[in-house]
């Protein structure tokens, strides 16, 4: 009955309608300014959903021009808007989340005051994370760069009376605006020497022609400033800050769409403007920032005390496993990062609605202060289970499969190149996916087991409209985990496939034989499907593992059981780790702080990683211009 | 002549990076977030600019006697620095109505004052 092709932008158009109508019709209303959010809202995702079928299973590429301005003689002087399957599925993650959010923030945003202005800030930033997405011109892309940037600076601080808000959105904005700045001048460059600012076009001048100075500073300046927004170690700053000061519906669009916004744009610009990944200079750069992003994100996530500040240095570690993947330009590496940055969105998400939720019921997301909340809340409980599992990669859930063919693709690299950094990689993402099980451990004991403090005893389970977005989440974290040769099948490897098929996107924008007149060819191969990997058998390793482990246990000398008592018996310098040698009281196994005598080992690199995170807004926006100053270098010397 | 331009936009660029990155007074700190957006927009209106060039604007009878190949300045730049003008406007507004709030909270807009979150 409709056309499809039209989806794309009625997707996009419909959330900046919504966003108006929800601030002249429901200020004062909340029954209709709900309905407004949530009806508009789910018609922009069932007309992304509808593309599913046209794009992924026939593998067609949708190509719109605003007011049907079609190119001039092969110029292209209209706005287009262009989704092949690796928008789209970006795209998907986007709807899915926003989606959830919105039901998820009906309850929980309930005893906030206008929500008026709330509800238009979440389509504003649905509508420019959509748009960023699915568009196929750059200075479009700038534009929805902004408007997802400044709806997400406001929505930091809505909660302005609560700690910290103002704070955080300051430097998020300070921070944004220079990455903003950064994209813009290279939009400009490009400009100058391409005389087009849309994608396709670009694609094909810049792959016919080696890359010149002017292009590659274009380039780097670009990189830059999408890697503020996607919160890349040492832009990483104002995430942390940013996502623990929103109210969590927020926290969860932000980890679910807005550092994806950020992910997709580097591979656009990599893969398919550049035509650059296939050069092993800039391999090794992407290669390095996601090595130094995943590790000081989880090391940072060690040390928090605030449940949502450590999922937000998670979230950031988290991205450094998807740079890293993308980074090796290898068919397994891309299908291992996409499965990663799909994964990401849907456990992370889950746990930041976790967050949500023990905030809502307590008033706290201090592990100091919470404690035992699993006789309270269990079904809150075994969400957040599913989610700490999912992204400590615990199989059958779908973290373990992504990580699983993200370390065969790292190794695979080592492998081929016999560079011994990819080696180094390889251990670094295995390091850090045992640390990342470590944390959550820590906060599974600190916040949900445990001794429950007096002040929490009457906390009460979420409404039922907070807990239906939890089980989705949850249910498609077992799915995707079980599942994961269908989901490779079906979404992956076409998503891989389209970054890859860069000809195909010159062709259905600017016509067909466009990229073969210019002289453009894939540079990169798409790979055979592959399937080597298998959650199941590994599950069997772990549940005979974990058998053996609790027989030796129960076989073994019974005195171990009774050591955790301390006020019967003082620690002994044994178990000195988990208490610091000291004879603690009311510790439940020392609250927050679980792995005290790993950090104590670590001092000395402890105390440098969170005094460098200082808080001062000078020393965040020094780091976005040093490491600016550093890729701009590194690309215009070794990129060619 | 257009040189000139081009130094001038790195210069301002490089003056807002200082006063981002080295002032502690955060009204200083807008401000330079706003002295970065105006050097990228001199930078713009630059690159489209032709010496000599006319306006592009062309009536029906300018078309028909072929003067539309004539020598004019590129509009899609200056349209694209009208739009990162606007949003530069709001950017600075946004920031500053921040600055307020943090003053009526902190009691201070220096910026070593302002980091409760850190670590």
């Amino acid at each position: 009955m409709f056309d499809y092709h039209h989806f794309p932008v009625i997707a996009v158009m419909i959330l900046f309608l919504g966003a108006f109508l929800v601030e002249i019709f429901g200020s004062k209303n909340k029954t209709v300014r709900n309905t407004i959010a949530l009806v508009i809202a789910a018609v922009s995702a069932a007309c992304i959903y509808a593309l599913i079928k046209p794009v992924f299973f026939d593998g067609e590429v949708i190509s719109y021009w605003m007011g049907n301005w079609e190119p001039v003689s092969g110029y292209a002087i209209g706005i287009g808007y262009e989704v092949d399957a690796l928008n789209l599925f970006f795209a998907l993650l986007t709807v899915t989340t926003f989606l959830l959010s919105g039901i998820y923030s009906v309850r929980y945003m309930e005893k906030d005051e206008h929500l008026g202005h709330y509800y238009t800030l979440y389509l504003m930033l649905s509508g420019g994370v959509l748009g960023l997405v699915l568009t196929g011109d750059i200075f479009n892309m700038f534009v929805m760069i902004e408007i997802m940037t400044f709806a997400a600076v406001a929505l930091t601080a809505f909660r302005n009376r609560s700690f910290g808000a103002l704070e955080g959105a300051f430097k998020y904005l300070v921070l944004g605006s220079v990455g903003s700045s950064m994209t813009l001048a290279g939009v400009a460059l490009l400009y100058m020497s391409c005389h087009t600012l849309n994608m396709a076009q670009l694609s094909s001048i810049l792959g016919s022609q080696p890359l010149n100075p002017t292009t590659v500073f274009a380039f780097a300046l670009m990189f830059a400033g999408l890697a503020v927004k996607a919160f890349i170690v040492p832009f990483h700053t104002p995430a942390a800050d940013a996502y623990m000061v929103a109210p969590t519906s927020v926290s969860m669009m932000f980890s679910g769409m807005v550092n994806k916004a950020g992910v997709y744009g580097m591979i656009r610009l990599c893969f398919t403007i550049f035509h650059a990944m296939d050069q092993s200079s800039l391999q090794i750069l992407l290669a390095a920032f996601g090595c130094v992003t995943m590790f000081v994100g989880v090391t940072m996530a060690l040390a928090q005390h605030d449940f949502k500040r450590l999922l937000a240095f998670h979230s950031i570690s988290q991205i450094g496993y998807v740079i890293t993947a993308v980074a090796l330009g290898t068919a397994v590496g891309l299908s291992g990062g996409l499965f990663h940055a799909m994964n990401h969105t849907l456990f992370k998400g889950l746990l930041f609605l976790t967050a949500g939720a023990v905030l809502k019921a307590t008033g706290t997301t201090n592990l100091d202060k919470l404690g035992g909340l699993s006789k309270k809340m269990p079904k809150t409980t075994i969400c957040f289970l599913i989610g700490a599992f999912s992204i400590s990669g615990l199989p059958p859930f779908n973290g373990f499969a992504s990580k699983w063919m993200v370390y065969q693709a790292v190794y695979a690299k080592a492998v081929t190149t016999g560079n011994f950094f990819y080696a180094v990689v390889t251990i670094v993402a295995v390091v850090v996916s045992v640390m990342t099980l470590a944390s959550f451990i820590k906060v599974t004991q600190a916040c949900f087991f445990g001794q429950c403090p007096e002040n929490l005893k009457d906390t009460k389970e979420v409404p039922l409209s907070m807990r239906i977005p939890m089980w989705i989440l949850s249910v498609l974290c077992l799915v995707t985990g079980i599942f994961y040769n269908f989901v490779y099948e079906k979404l992956l490897y076409p998503a891989m496939v389209a970054a890859l098929n860069t000809v195909k996107y010159i062709d259905s924008m600017m016509g067909a034989g466009y990229a073969g007149a210019a002289g453009v060819a894939n540079h990169l191969v798409d790979a055979p499907r592959f399937s080597v990997w298998d959650p199941i058998s590994w599950l069997l390793l772990f549940v005979i593992c974990l058998v053996a482990v609790c027989l030796v246990i129960v076989l073994g000398d019974r005195e171990r059981g009774k050591v955790s008592d301390p006020e019967t018996k003082p620690a002994d310098g044994k178990y000195a780790t988990f208490f610091s040698g000291e004879h603690e009281l009311h510790s439940h196994v020392a609250g927050s702080d679980l792995f005290w005598g790993f950090k104590k080992d670590f001092k000395g690199y402890f105390n440098v990683v969170q005094g460098a995170h200082d808080g001062n807004v000078n020393t965040y926006a020094s780091w976005v211009v040093i490491a600016t100053a550093v890729i701009a270098i590194f690309m215009v010397i070794f990129v060619k | 002549m257009i040189i000139v331009n081009y130094c001038v936009s790195i210069i301002l660029i490089c003056l807002g990076l200082y006063a981002v990155t080295m002032k502690k007074d955060l009204i200083k700190v807008v401000i330079g977030l706003g002295i970065i957006d105006y050097g990228v927009n001199l930078f713009i209106v630059s690159v489209g600019f032709n010496d000599g060039g006319t306006a592009p604007i062309f009536t029906i009878s300018e078309l028909l006697n072929g003067a539309a190949s004539s020598y004019f300045v590129d509009p899609v730049p200056q349209a694209l620095t009208l739009t990162s003008i606007v949003i530069g406007a709001c950017v600075d507004a946004m920031a500053l109505s921040l600055v307020v709030m943090i003053n009526r909270k902190y009691h201070s807009i220096n910026a070593d004052d302002v980091r409760r979150i850190r670590g």
